[in-house]
């Protein structure tokens, strides 16, 4: 059979109208040529939000029978995969699958209502998408809303789409659980975290995230075998005993009070350990900066420079002057009024919280504290140093990391931040052994800003004030991950939220913002109300239930990509430390009639007319910037451009990726996908971003100006505009209480003042299973046989004792309620859970009524949550997630 | 030469992709795995930890499943590697009952992977390795042995528990690590004499 007569046989049954069983009894032709050949392909694996473990593809007969880890001389998984990796086959041969584009005959929507989708040639879906898309561009491009997610992160096409067409509005469907960013932002100039550099490092305190086995599996699984083995000590405050728990101490934490300890094992640092790297403080931060009153820096009148304080002869002087004994601590009279330090300032905010105090409130012993404290300090080695590559640097083996179950509670951003503190204390940022950004290591990321400090990164750069506001509403949350959660209320309430354009289309690829957010309601309601919607589909998720055409993209394994390799999120080691490197996957041949994602976008630009001439999607590419990696990514650039008025297919443009890559040295895109990469490996000393401002050449923030300046310049923006912060009752209260420079203990709407049933504060985690839900593991049945034998997934974990104290066992049936919403599922009883816990693994349950079975069985621990705007973190827009919760046995078991 | 295993207990973290790597590799029907990890919890709060055992086919030199074959289905090979026959196999199970270790499973039928779907392309094509009524078992990955590779949950484990080797050659990498860790077999007591030993956990 013909390449072409092949594919016509794959859109024959156009017209239709299907049902679930039509849908998924189909299976295509196998390609007859293919009969009888065995073939390997290069692979990249996309099971989860890394996405880059190298893989070998064998087929046989056209069929893909096995999927393996490419090779052990092969980074950056050298030979490994993870559990999800090695189901990769099923997500390939997934019955539920969107095999067709489909247009819906059925006005009414909901999750059960058969959207009676009608199956139609891609012409049709294309030049209907198209037309709408265009009205809607036509009339104001602000009307349409693009939301990306775990679904497709590889497109290269969204963002020079957006941005062509015009619209301000892409939302990531899961950010407001993934406030995770601001401090390695602020304190790194990278995104998305900071890792722990497990080389080196002898001892490690990890908090609310997982250090390999629970997301990315395969990178921080290897490193931290290897560091462990080696002998690296590992410290797990969790209020859950974790796989990486079993491994190192476990400190049990009650669940959303870890700024708590936070605070008090920075006191402990400060008052009780009293040592902490001076030099380090001195001349890589801010520490020593004089604060005025009002706490702004005091600057030198001639140069408008910070000041700090010269002991020899009681003046204060430029940061860049020289000093005979430059004061870390101490209030100074100048000119009429007196400034401390910053030091000084965060010294004083933390005198309050002690071990004891702390205790109270997070649960962690006082004496645990301390003893964690003076062995982070003591294991420092504060004054060492390590030649790497003939550059010497500051030896710190010591690295504390926070992230989501940290963050993602109000006043999350000031745990990030006394993280940071706590790592700046010990002298272990951006040097062999300690705390590193994960995303750029080029020297722009810590470049100094004429104030002496460097640059805030990213997401810690507040985004200008954009008024009347965007769908967004990242005017209000200037530093804000993804906020659809704020969408959704300003659409509600657009008086409120003084949004004075309406959404008209809703372009979904790869979000899925109704299981994965707070109050799946308000999405669903969103998505009946939205005139016109589009899916860009794997499989039938919710948002794609709910639209009016799907349009279905290839899976992974069909997907050919090009990519360049993204230092990763969890841990690094002289493994991946210095790569350069890009790689290529070779597709599988399509099952059905599916197409790329980029091949969708480029036609649906193409007949919008947004994809040639100036400022259309080639023009955008042309100038666009690894967003990551900046110039290590794949950026086009002379001579490589695209002709801005010629179409291109997408091996043109890979081939012009290739070459103009900054680390090619003649090779070009034929070799990349002969070899399925092309490795660069730099020296590792560039891999520590101290290298390429040593000593006192750039400063982080130990005093956190960055949140006053920002305040101060919302405040600014809100009077200038005469509005006030919309959702809230009280604005300095609820927003502008948190913007200090001074991280302090927030309290949080699920600590304090609650109804005494709420006795028990749910939690939630990935799994080696789950790992944000790419790759659409729930559904995957070589996963679900192993998530269902797993005594920890898919249940209602509960402390022994506690459970004991609420009358229930293994197997009861109960109810868990929050003050929003509730779950059922079955209890679980475990020593491994903290007293006050409750604990729901991973993204379970929702579906739709033309879902995997798998996908509408729970418990969905995000049924328990709010984004109601008075609950989030006011810097992040993050949601809280350790609701306060009670507990009910359901009589007579499953509802 | 006798193939055999250490798994480092300490070094496991239990994400399972040992199991998935197996069906990956072998193909096995929906509900047959020819490995498995048990799950479990030591200890009482605060001092809890989890806990976790990969267990591929033990492969016993005193192979209590062989023993019992009627059929001399199940044999052990010259290598060590206790295999199953399954034209031999008449599927009476006594094996399943004489495995202490749980390692044997029975092809009652050939269930679905995907529920409510018709069965993949890919367990269409692998469902012809095997035969229903016939008793399945690990063979440490023979195919890939005599392609010179390793089991597949060797070659997969990202926390590198797994050493795969020569036991009867001292210097083999596998036997070193055995004396090194003070490796030994799980449940040593009831003398199978397995060929994969454990340390740690």
């Amino acid at each position: 059979m013909s390449r072409q007569a092949y594919r016509s046989t794959l859109s024959e049954s156009a017209g239709t109208i299907h049902t679930l069983e039509s849908m998924t009894s189909r299976w295509e032709r196998i390609d007859p040529s293919d009969e009888g050949k065995t073939q390997v392909l290069h692979g990249i694996c996309r099971m989860c939000m890394q996405g880059d473990c190298a893989t070998k593809i064998t087929l046989e007969d056209g069929i893909v029978t096995r999927v393996e880890g490419a090779g052990t001389d092969i980074p950056p998984n050298y030979g490994n995969l993870c559990p999800r990796g090695n189901s990769a086959a099923m997500n390939l041969y997934n019955p539920y699958r969107v095999k067709a584009p489909l247009i819906r005959t059925n006005p009414e929507k909901g999750l059960d209502v058969d959207p009676k989708w009608k199956e139609v040639t891609w012409e049709e879906a294309l030049d209907y998408t198209a037309k709408k898309l265009k009205e809607v561009r036509d009339e104001d491009p602000r009307g349409l809303a693009i939301c990306e997610g775990w679904g497709n992160r590889e497109t290269i096409v969204r963002v020079p789409f957006k941005i062509a067409y015009g619209t301000p509005n892409e939302i990531g469907a899961h950010g407001s659980f993934c406030t995770v960013h601001y401090g390695t932002g602020l304190i790194h100039g990278n995104f998305p975290v900071s890792v722990v550099d497990l080389e080196h490092c002898e001892y490690h305190i990890t908090l609310g995230r997982t250090i390999g086995p629970n997301f990315a599996t395969v990178p921080g699984t290897r490193k931290l075998s290897q560091a462990l083995e080696r002998g690296m000590k590992l410290v797990v405050v969790d209020p859950r005993s974790s796989h990486e728990a079993a491994k190192g101490e476990w400190v049990p934490i009650k669940p959303g009070t870890d700024l708590a300890f936070l605070l008090a094992m920075a006191h402990s640092i400060l008052f009780e350990v009293g040592r902490y790297d001076v030099w380090f403080l001195k001349n890589r931060t801010n520490a020593p900066y004089l604060i005025t009153p009002g706490g702004d820096y005091l600057r030198d009148e001639a140069t408008g420079k910070p000041m700090m304080w010269d002991l020899s002869d009681s003046t204060p002087k430029p940061f860049d002057a020289s000093f005979g004994d430059l004061a870390l601590e101490g209030s100074f009279e100048w000119k009429g009024q007196t400034c401390s330090t910053g030091f000084t300032k965060i010294k004083e905010g933390f005198k309050e919280y002690t071990p004891e105090w702390a205790e109270k409130i997070s649960t962690v012993p006082a004496a645990t504290t301390r003893r964690i404290a003076r062995e982070f300090i003591d294991h420092a080695r504060i004054g060492s140093t390590i030649e790497i590559d003939g550059f010497t640097f500051p030896f710190r083996p010591v690295s504390l990391n926070c992230e989501r179950n940290v963050m993602n509670h109000k006043g999350g951003t000031h745990a990030d931040l006394v993280g940071k503190i706590i790592n700046m204390l010990a002298g272990a940022i951006e040097v062999p052994g300690g705390c590193l950004g994960c995303g750029y290591r080029g020297g722009a990321a810590i470049a100094p800003s004429p104030d002496g400090t460097m640059f805030p990164g990213y997401e810690s750069h507040d985004r200008p004030f954009v008024f009347p506001p965007d769908l967004t509403m990242q005017s209000f949350y200037p530093n804000s991950h993804t906020t659809p959660h704020l969408t959704a209320a300003a659409l509600r309430n657009p008086e409120e939220y003084h949004l004075e354009y309406q959404l008209k289309a809703w372009l979904n690829l790869g979000g899925n913002l109704i299981r994965f957010n707070a109050e799946p309601e308000q999405y669903i309601e969103m998505m009946r109300k939205v005139p016109f919607s589009v899916s860009i589909a794997y499989q039938m998720d919710e948002p794609t239930f709910l639209s009016d055409v799907v349009l279905p993209e290839h899976c992974f394994m069909e997907r050919e990509r090009l990519a360049p390799f993204w230092p990763q999120h969890q841990a690094t080691s002289d493994e991946v430390s210095g790569l350069q490197m890009l790689q290529y996957r070779q597709p599988v041949k399509p099952l059905y009639n599916t197409m790329h994602v980029d091949d969708i976008l480029m036609e649906l630009a193409e007949r919008i007319g947004i994809l040639r001439g100036e400022g259309g999607v080639y023009d955008i590419m042309n100038h666009d910037v690894d967003y990551i990696i900046k110039e290590d990514g794949l950026n086009l650039r002379e001579p490589y451009l695209l002709d801005i008025n010629t179409k291109h297919t997408r091996q043109e443009i890979y081939e012009k990726q290739v070459l103009s890559w900054k680390y090619n040295q003649g090779e070009t895109f034929a070799d990349v996908q002969r070899e399925g990469h092309l490795v660069k490996w730099q020296p590792k000393k560039t891999h520590y971003t101290y290298y390429y401002y040593p000593d006192n050449q750039t400063r982080h923030e130990f005093y956190i100006m960055n949140l006053k300046h920002t305040a101060d310049r919302l405040r600014a923006n809100l009077e200038k505009h005469g509005v006030k912060f919309p959702g809230v009752a009280d604005q300095e209260r609820d927003v502008f209480r948190f913007y200090n420079p001074v991280p302090f203990w927030t309290g949080s709407p699920e600590l304090d003042d609650i109804p005494p049933e709420y006795d028990l504060w749910a939690m939630n985690w990935k799994s080696p299973y789950f790992s944000s839900d790419v790759g659409g593991c729930i559904g995957n049945p070589w996963l679900a046989e192993v998530y269902k034998k797993d005594p920890w997934e898919a249940v209602i974990c509960l402390n022994a004792a506690t459970a004991a104290r609420k009358g229930l066992k293994d197997g009861d049936w109960v109810k868990v309620s929050s003050r929003y919403g509730s779950v059922e599922g079955q209890v679980r009883t475990s020593q491994l859970f903290h007293p006050d816990a409750v604990g729901i693994s991973g993204g379970y349950g929702l579906g739709s009524l033309h879902s995997n079975p798998l996908y509408r069985r729970g418990p969905l621990f995000n049924q328990l949550i709010t984004s109601r705007e008075d609950t989030l973190d006011p810097i992040s827009g993050g949601i809280e997630l350790a609701p306060c919760v009670k507990i009910e046995k359901k009589e007579g078991g499953r509802a | 030469m006798r193939y055999g295993m250490l798994i480092d207990l300490n070094k496991c973290v239990g994400c399972n992709a040992c199991t998935v790597a197996c069906r990956n590799n072998n193909g096995t029907p929906a509900g047959v795995s020819l490995h498995k990890l048990l799950k479990y919890e030591a200890g009482v709060y605060p001092n809890a930890k989890m806990k976790f055992r990969p267990m591929p086919c033990m492969h016993c030199q005193d192979a209590p499943c062989a023993k019992v074959c009627p059929t001399g289905a199940t044999v052990q090979r010259p290598d060590g590697i206790v295999d199953v026959d399954a034209n031999k196999c008449i599927g009476c199970r006594s094996c399943i009952t004489a495995c202490p270790y749980d390692s044997r499973q029975f092809i009652w039928d050939f269930g679905d992977y995907y529920e409510q779907a018709q069965p993949t392309r890919l367990e269409q094509k692998r469902r012809l390795e095997f035969q229903k009524g016939t008793v399945v078992k690990c063979t440490f990955c023979l195919t890939r042995l005599q392609q010179g590779k390793v089991t597949a949950c060797t070659a997969t484990c990202p926390s590198q528990c797994r050493v795969f080797g020569d036991l009867d050659d001292p210097n083999s990498e596998v036997s070193r690590a055995i004396v090194d860790k003070g490796a030994r077999p799980f449940r040593e007591e009831l003398e199978t004499h397995p060929s994969v030993y454990y340390a740690g956990g």
